[in-house]
């Protein structure tokens, strides 16, 4: 929660990828200065709102991703000079613009380095710096599709389908976080700053376990919707839903010994090439068994140990009491969105305080801007 | 980061990776990118599970005869890929002699990481503070489903079922649907990974400025939760159910996956703002249903969403996706081919970059990996060793590391301490 604590980050951003490297930034204790363009940050306008009403402060997208950060407002186009002397005065540069629009500003990695040699900078964007597509316009779902994870997705009767969010930024923001660390712990030995030229394609298609099987066997997997094979899927229960974890012969026997219903005895369903054999089968047949049982049923049996997993909405997991244990969310109060729970960083963090709300647009132009401008003289 | 130099942040570092299926295993190869020496640690009981998960035979032929587990040991394409770069040590556990070969290595390693279930390393006994007895200052990384904290510590989760004790799962869906969707790979798994990785770079900047290791606990189910903070932050501020909405964005409107000539062929499309509007009509050829200026808002666009949808998907539904993407792009629009592995693999941007590499395997052959992704555009980063054998190195990790003497090793070879073949029974 300090590891950063000692040092700034400027993070110029325009989705949430930048935006998630630098929430995770925050979270680790570094100062991090969020450069807005006078209207807002685009996470400001995707919601939803409080009580659904269009205010860029409310906007949950926001005040998840940005929480923890401070805000200042700049128009980059004319006013690069002043984001530049910002950024110089920083520890790490942190951005998701991509280098054709901010090496003409002089926001360029060469001469910043000249002129700020300790400075570590990070430039996440869709498909990085070089390549034939460093200038494709991309969003967050382009960058599934062409990274291989939107086409696996969805039923196979249907439509490639996204995953909700932006997890192609998400994956982009959590990879960039992590490299721009790497770089600091070589600064922190050399005091040489070092750059980093991370695509959002490339994380996306790196974060595929079907891919090593596909290139080297040729085994390409396509859509498979809620269920891989009978004991690797998803089933519908008397209330929800349930996933079946029982590819492995040991999984299997534990399985069995919670379903206790005698048609899995069957030789049909002997050994994992049989049960495969037979998938049909014995879907109907675990089928039954779910639709018998209610989520809460289902619930005792794995916290009990048995291989499967229950589905939850947001509302039950905020109320749950595994999170209020680990202190992974934290109620907060913010001054235009009321009361909110906000997640904690993605690994425990028992005695950490809660994140600082996010910023109101601006709330930092004085304080830093002003001190920048007076450092400029 | 210089893979030519080596000038690399975990350099002289060493970390024990007694991990298994994707989450930590991945972690131990990330390690390894970054500079670390990587020692994976099995046990001929107790190996990692993707060894033999896909029998490679069902693949190359129908017809060929099932692999025993012991002939899918080495070749399996899942854990090849992810312990590239490592060390392989096999060591019988449930021998207190081949405990304290793992034991000894930890004492000899900077970080420690494992992804068992909570109970499993507690009966080995290689928890936190079996390793901390040794190493005051370690760094011990636990990957787990839920975390190991009540209730839910014993709770059993791999990648994939974890997104539905996530929220992901409810979350996901297509447009209006009542029913919830699953993504189509095991995203616990590479999100949990990233988060450790996250977690543990962190501490090895304490560790190198106060001497101080840690316990750090990762949990799948908030790496993938974390992803969707908004959902939560939402549900707290309104307290209503959303709608769910498929490939459609909140802001950009339209935005779809378009069905394109051939087989399931689909292009992404995203139009930001009115500045996209533009230029995709120009790249679909100036129609007149696009000039109606009722679509000259996002708000107007979002309103008559589907008729949008089906104009595009009469214009992409006459070519290839990657020639509505080329010519979308050409006019400046956001859009992307919906690749499949094989388009990946020979994708021209991904293959600028450098993300793949083909390397020799001694039991599989010639194996393409993926580089590094911190590595890619600019530097050639060489992958230096392909995924160990079953107790490829166990002379090597215990001579050059542990400083035991070759009649020391010969002995616990011939007493199956060390092993180069896992013990389980055909299925």
């Amino acid at each position: 929660m300090d590891e950063l604590s000692d040092l700034r980050v400027v993070e110029l951003s325009r989705t949430a990828a930048g935006a998630f490297a630098g929430r995770l930034c925050a979270d680790a204790g570094a100062e991090v200065v969020l450069v807005e363009p006078t209207q807002g940050h685009s996470l400001r306008f995707e919601g939803p709102f409080r009580g659904d009403a269009f205010d860029i402060e409310t906007s949950a997208a926001h005040l998840h991703a940005n929480a923890g950060k401070r805000s200042v407002t700049l128009d980059i186009d004319t006013q690069a000079e002043a984001l530049r002397s910002l950024v110089l005065g920083a520890d790490v540069f942190l951005t998701d613009l991509p280098a054709h629009y901010l090496d003409p500003l002089r926001l360029d990695w060469a001469s910043m380095h000249r002129d700020a040699p300790g400075l570590v900078m990070t430039r996440v964007t869709p498909f990085g710096d070089t390549g034939p597509y460093r200038r494709y316009e991309a969003t967050n779902l382009v960058c599934l599709a062409l990274g291989g994870q939107l086409k696996i997705t969805g039923d196979p009767d249907r439509p490639p389908l996204s995953n909700f969010g932006s997890q192609a930024e998400y994956q982009g923001g959590l990879s960039a976080f992590a490299g721009t660390v790497a770089n600091v712990l070589l600064r922190d030995a050399s005091g040489e700053g070092e750059y980093l030229d991370l695509a959002i394609q490339d994380v996306v298609a790196t974060n595929l376990e079907h891919r090593p099987p596909a290139l080297n066997l040729g085994l390409v997997a396509n859509r498979a919707g809620l269920s891989v094979s009978a004991t690797y899927g998803v089933y519908p229960c008397a209330d929800g839903w349930v996933y079946l974890t029982a590819f492995a012969p040991a999984l299997w026997e534990r399985l069995k010994s919670v379903v206790r219903v005698d048609a899995l005895e069957d030789g049909r369903f002997a050994t994992q090439s049989a049960r495969l054999e037979h998938n049909d089968e014995l879907q109907a047949v675990l089928t039954g068994w779910t639709l018998s049982k209610t989520s809460d049923e289902l619930r005792a049996f794995a916290l009990e140990g048995y291989p499967l997993t229950v589905a939850e909405t947001p509302e039950r997991l905020l109320q749950g009491e595994q999170w209020r244990n680990r202190g992974a969310v934290h109620e907060i109060e913010h001054a235009a969105a009321g009361r909110i729970s906000v997640l904690g960083p993605p690994w425990l963090q028992a005695e950490a305080p809660p994140p600082r709300p996010a910023p109101a647009l601006g709330e930092a132009n004085a304080e830093v801007l002003g001190a920048v401008s007076e450092a400029r003289g | 980061m210089d893979w030519r130099t080596g000038k690399l942040p975990l350099a002289g570092l060493r970390v024990v990776d007694w991990s298994l299926y994707w989450a930590g295993p991945y972690l131990g190869m990330m390690l390894h990118d970054l500079g670390a020496e990587v020692v994976k640690v099995e046990s001929p009981a107790n190996f990692d599970p993707m060894r033999t998960v896909i029998d490679v035979n069902r693949y190359v032929g129908a017809k060929a005869r099932p692999m025993t587990p012991q002939e899918r040991q080495n070749v399996n394409q899942h854990f090849n890929e992810w312990n590239r770069g490592k060390l392989g040590l096999a060591v019988d556990l449930a021998d207190e002699r081949g405990r304290q070969v793992v034991l000894d290595l930890a004492a000899e390693s900077h970080i420690f990481i494992e992804n068992h279930r909570p109970g499993a390393k507690s009966k080995l006994r290689i928890d936190y503070e079996d390793v901390r007895a040794l190493r005051p200052d370690v760094i011990y990384i636990s990957i787990s489903g839920f975390g190991q904290t009540p209730p839910e510590r014993d709770a059993m989760a791999l990648g994939a079922p974890v997104e539905l004790p996530s929220g992901l799962f409810w979350l996901n869906g297509y447009l209006d649907d009542d029913r919830p969707a699953k993504t189509g790979f095991s995203y616990g798994d590479p999100a949990g990974a990233l988060a450790a990785l996250s977690a543990t770079l962190l501490a090895v900047r304490t560790w190198r400025r106060t001497g101080e290791g840690r316990f750090i606990d990762v949990a799948m189910r908030d790496a993938l939760s974390f992803g969707n903070g908004a959902a939560f932050v939402d549900r707290s501020m309104n307290g209503v159910e959303r709608p769910r909405r498929g490939n459609r964005h909140p802001v950009f409107a339209p935005q779809g996956v378009y069905r394109c000539a051939g087989a399931d062929e689909w292009v992404a499309i995203s139009v930001r703002d009115d500045g996209d509007w533009a230029a995709l009509g120009r790249a679909l050829g100036d129609p007149d249903w696009q000039a109606d200026p009722s679509l000259a808002t996002a708000e107007g666009r979002r309103a008559r969403h589907d008729d949008i949808d089906a104009h595009i998907e009469e214009w992409t539904s006459g070519r290839s996706a990657r020639e509505a993407e080329r010519a979308l792009q050409e006019a400046g629009v956001p859009a992307g081919a919906a690749l499949d592995f094989r388009q990946l693999w020979h994708d021209p941007q991904l293959n600028a970059r450098g993300a793949f590499q083909e390397v020799q395997h001694p039991a599989f052959g010639v194996e393409v990996r993926a580089t590094s992704q911190w590595g890619r555009g600019k530097l050639p980063q060489p992958i230096d060793m392909p995924a160990p054998c079953f107790g490829q190195h166990n002379r090597e990790v215990l001579t050059r590391i542990l400083g035991r003497t070759p009649e020391q090793v010969g002995e616990l070879e011939r007493d199956g301490v060390l092993a180069n073949e896992i013990r389980v029974s055909a299925d």
